[in-house]
């Protein structure tokens, strides 16, 4: 039916415009954000208040990441907020002032191992038994959260000095989180871009069948992904509760929504097989500016979420567009 | 002679810059049944999705009883009287029957708003009975057989009691009782003054059946009379343009002393039952059938996809353990399967990007992908396949049809594998790719790799073949090579001792 040619497009300079568009549009959008912020109000304008976004921005901009793996294969982790508090909870246990539980080394490993751990379980049942991935994360989203608070009710606040620092220090300007949420994004980045396993997780969710015809043992790719979000969840959990200085059992709620926005705003496709982490970042970048400017502004919390709220929907809805006519 | 139910006037439909059709004219009488023949992608489908109103976007003039009508949708369509059955089963699995035969007609209740059931059910009953299908109009579709839902979707374009009622290769899935029991309801329709176009492959079919044939090649109409003036060479002619020899290189020949594969009775219930056969080095083996007949699921269990459940495969006589295709690809086996876009092409990707899919591990170390390596062997397989892009990293979806076959195909390549199963590789495609695929099929089989070729075309698997299996209902129905390899002994075996000739008895 058709000669060998490919599909006409991109002919013309009116047509250069669209695509340009489409793949900074999201750039423009943060600088844009910005500028109008930094236009109104001086606070907003201030080194310490970029500096406060950035730390503010750490975690979900990690949680972030591992999302980003696993809306790649098509999936979702929607566990990550409650596993925060599992992981941050077992770390803080181990970096209580004057117990004899203290370990500075045990309180670093243990987030990473039980992040790790819920990757595991969620990846495990998902690969193994082939269960949808929302019903999967959403029934450990629930019993993650019922562990935590089984386990311990009552917060543990008193944590070591040395612990702290870590949530608090920094290097020069630059807070320690935000180092840590630069290492983790160029560590992904990375494994997205200069690996095989980044090459099959692409694949696997830009087509599950063609990925399995080739060849890729899906379901390891699957596994894998579920176990790069726990261990992000274990690296954003010891960040959160470091530079909180305590660790509670309803820490991170909403984590997973606002880690699931920054991903889409980033412009993934929830089907599975479009995404960077490039964007995913600023993507959390975004709404972490909207947070931050409209309190300089002093819009109240409620009209905050909701302003938030018709952004995420703006945003998914104009890169749709755009998609469909580039 | 009558005035015609339906008049086409230099009707066009392009897809970007491609003519999917061209300037077809074309006249439908009332109470005929009109034939319409040619090659994948001559552009058939494309003009009667124009007339059901899928395509609003055409050019041209279509006539209705003598006056102009501009069909822009397909309840207008239907409205109009043009009922279409696809190619392709529009059913929804979960519904019933009836509710598929009435989906967006369903008969109103008495009370405003709600449906009823037993009316629906009760025309649906009526409406089976009298096209002749046993069926209880309740049950589920899903529960149905491929054959059995072609007949659903026959009856739901028929219930719409239409003037011109389209059926788009109805036959391919069918067996030939039921073929039989299509042709009398085709028949009784046309008694009753419809118009029934009838598209399809199998010529038998079209001389059986029609009283008049047009012929497309191309897009365009090449000509349209009625069938007595047609012969079989005349008409094939007609759809290729040129004569069929010269489709298909044979250069290679079978080593004999070397059986590369074999399967010893292999099974999987429901699908296939007690496969045998071996191929040699540089063979061209083909597997006929109808669809349905089992050849996709055993190509899928050949490579790991599906794994079968008894039986044993062996590799240059070594007994092989495929359970993924990951194993099969180890054993140097390569599928490139029926449906390219479902299983073959990550869309999305980058041409390079599939095509170094499958010899990634190759192509990397210690995890990382050696990117200049892979860039320049992705190079050679796009020239040495003549795969038309506009650059290596341009998405696999902006390619044509034949463009993407070639990717499938060439992925394979980078490390050429053994043993080839190609299925249905020229489906879809147009003259020309078709003609680059046959001669890359045979240069690979001169190069010494055994290649399994599954198709429904019977040229290409005449043409292409050294030996030709028959399957049918999953177990092989004959061997065919050297002077049996005519279209009448494949064609009988694959439907059945029931020959092409005895469907009118």
């Amino acid at each position: 039916m058709s000669p060998d040619r490919t599909r006409p497009g991109a002919a013309g300079p009116g047509r250069k415009l669209l695509p340009a568009l489409r793949d900074w549009g999201i750039y423009f959008a943060l600088a844009g954000v910005v500028i109008a912020f930094a236009l109104i109000s001086p606070e907003f304008r201030t080194r310490e208040n970029v500096m406060l976004i950035l730390l503010q921005v750490s975690v979900v901009g990690i949680i972030s990441t591992g999302m980003l793996f696993t809306i790649l294969t098509g999936g979702i982790d929607l566990s990550v907020g409650s596993l925060l508090a599992v992981a941050g909870m077992f770390s803080a246990l181990f970096a209580q002032q004057n117990s004899p539980q203290m370990n500075l080394a045990l309180a670093c490993a243990a987030p990473i191992l039980v992040g790790l751990l819920g990757g595991l379980i969620n990846g495990g049942v998902i690969a193994a038994a082939g269960v949808n991935p929302l019903i999967v994360t959403l029934g450990t989203l629930t019993a993650f959260r019922g562990f935590v608070i089984w386990y311990r009710v009552n917060p543990i606040y008193n944590l070591s000095p040395a612990y702290r620092w870590i949530g608090q220090s920094s290097i020069g300007p630059v807070p320690l989180p935000v180092v840590a949420l630069v290492l983790t994004a160029l560590a992904a980045s990375v494994a997205l871009n200069f690996t095989r396993f980044g090459r099959y997780v692409y694949a696997v969710g830009g087509n599950e069948k063609a990925a399995a015809a080739a060849g890729i043992n899906v379901r390891l790719v699957k596994l894998c992904v579920y176990l790069v979000s726990g261990l992000c969840v274990g690296i954003g959990a010891l960040v959160f509760t470091s530079r909180l200085g305590a660790a509670q059992a309803i820490a991170g709620e909403g984590l997973n929504l606002q880690a699931i926005a920054a991903v889409v705003i980033g412009g993934a496709s929830l089907f599975g097989g479009r995404g960077t982490v490039a964007k995913t970042m600023v993507g959390a970048l975004i709404i972490g500016v909207l947070f931050n400017g409209l309190v300089m502004l002093n819009v109240s919390s409620p009209v905050q979420q909701m302003v938030i709220g018709a952004i995420i929907i703006t945003a998914v809805w104009l890169d749709g567009m755009m998609r469909k006519k580039g | 002679m009558a005035e015609p139910v339906i008049r086409l006037s230099g009707v066009s439909k392009s897809f970007g810059l491609t003519r999917a059709v061209c300037t077809v004219d074309l006249e439908i009488f009332p109470g005929e049944v009109h034939g319409l023949v040619g090659e994948n992608g001559a552009g058939k489908s494309t003009v009667m999705r124009i007339l059901a109103g899928l395509y609003p976007d055409y050019q041209g003039g279509i006539f209705v009883a003598g006056s102009e009508v501009r069909i822009r949708g397909v309840r207008q369509a239907r409205n109009l009287g043009v009922a279409m059955v696809h190619q392709e089963l529009s059913l929804v699995p979960e519904m019933s029957v009836a509710e598929n035969i009435f989906l967006g007609r369903e008969p109103p209740a008495k009370i405003p708003g709600f449906i009823s059931r037993s009316k629906a059910a009760g025309r649906a009953r009526a409406l089976l009975k009298e096209i002749g299908v046993e069926l209880d109009p309740r049950q589920k579709v899903e529960k149905l057989s491929v054959a059995r839902r072609q007949l659903v979707e026959i009856a739901k374009g028929i219930s719409q009691n239409p003037k011109v009622l389209i059926l788009d290769e109805p036959s391919s899935s069918l067996t030939a009782p039921e073929i039989r029991d299509l042709f009398k309801v085709v028949r009784r329709l046309a008694e009753r003054g419809a118009a029934v176009v009838y598209i399809s492959h199998k010529l038998e079919e079209i001389f059986e059946l029609t009283q008049r044939v047009t012929v497309m090649r191309d897009g365009a109409r090449i000509a349209s009379q009625p069938t007595g003036q047609w012969d079989r060479a005349s008409l094939i002619k007609a759809m290729v343009g040129r004569e069929l020899s010269s489709l298909f290189p044979h250069r290679h020949a079978p080593d004999k002393s070397a059986v590369l594969l074999e399967l010893k009775n292999l099974s999987r219930p429901g699908a296939f039952q007690n496969i045998s056969f071996k191929i040699h080095r540089g063979e061209v083996l083909g597997i006929y059938g109808l669809m349905g007949a089992g050849r996709t699921d055993l190509a899928e269990a050949i490579f790991g996809l599906g794994p079968a459940a008894a039986g044993e495969i062996l590799i240059a006589g070594k007994n092989a353990r495929i359970r993924s295709p990951a194993a099969a690809k180890s054993y140097g086996l390569a599928l490139v399967p029926e449906d390219r876009r479902e299983k073959g092409l990550v869309l999305t990707q980058s041409v390079a990007r599939n095509i170094s899919l499958p010899a990634l591990k190759i192509f990397s170390r210690l995890g990382f992908v050696k990117r200049r390596q892979e860039a320049r062997e992705v190079a050679a397989i796009i020239s040495e396949f003549d795969i038309h892009a506009a650059s290596s990293s341009v998405a696999a979806e902006t390619l044509s049809g034949g463009n993407q076959q070639k990717v499938v195909i060439g992925k394979w390549l980078v490390r050429p594998p053994a043993i080839l199963i190609l299925d249905e590789p020229t489906r879809g495609i147009d003259v020309g790719a078709k003609a680059e695929v046959h001669a890359m099929i045979d240069r690979l089989a001169s190069q010494g790799m055994a290649i399994l070729l599954i198709s429904s075309e019977l040229p290409e698997v005449m043409g292409m073949s050294d030996r030709v299996l028959v399957m049918r209902e999953g177990t092989l129905a004959a061997e065919f090579s050297g002077a049996d390899l005519t279209a009448e002994n494949l064609g009988g075996a694959a439907a059945g001792a029931v020959s092409f000739a005895g469907i009118s008895a």
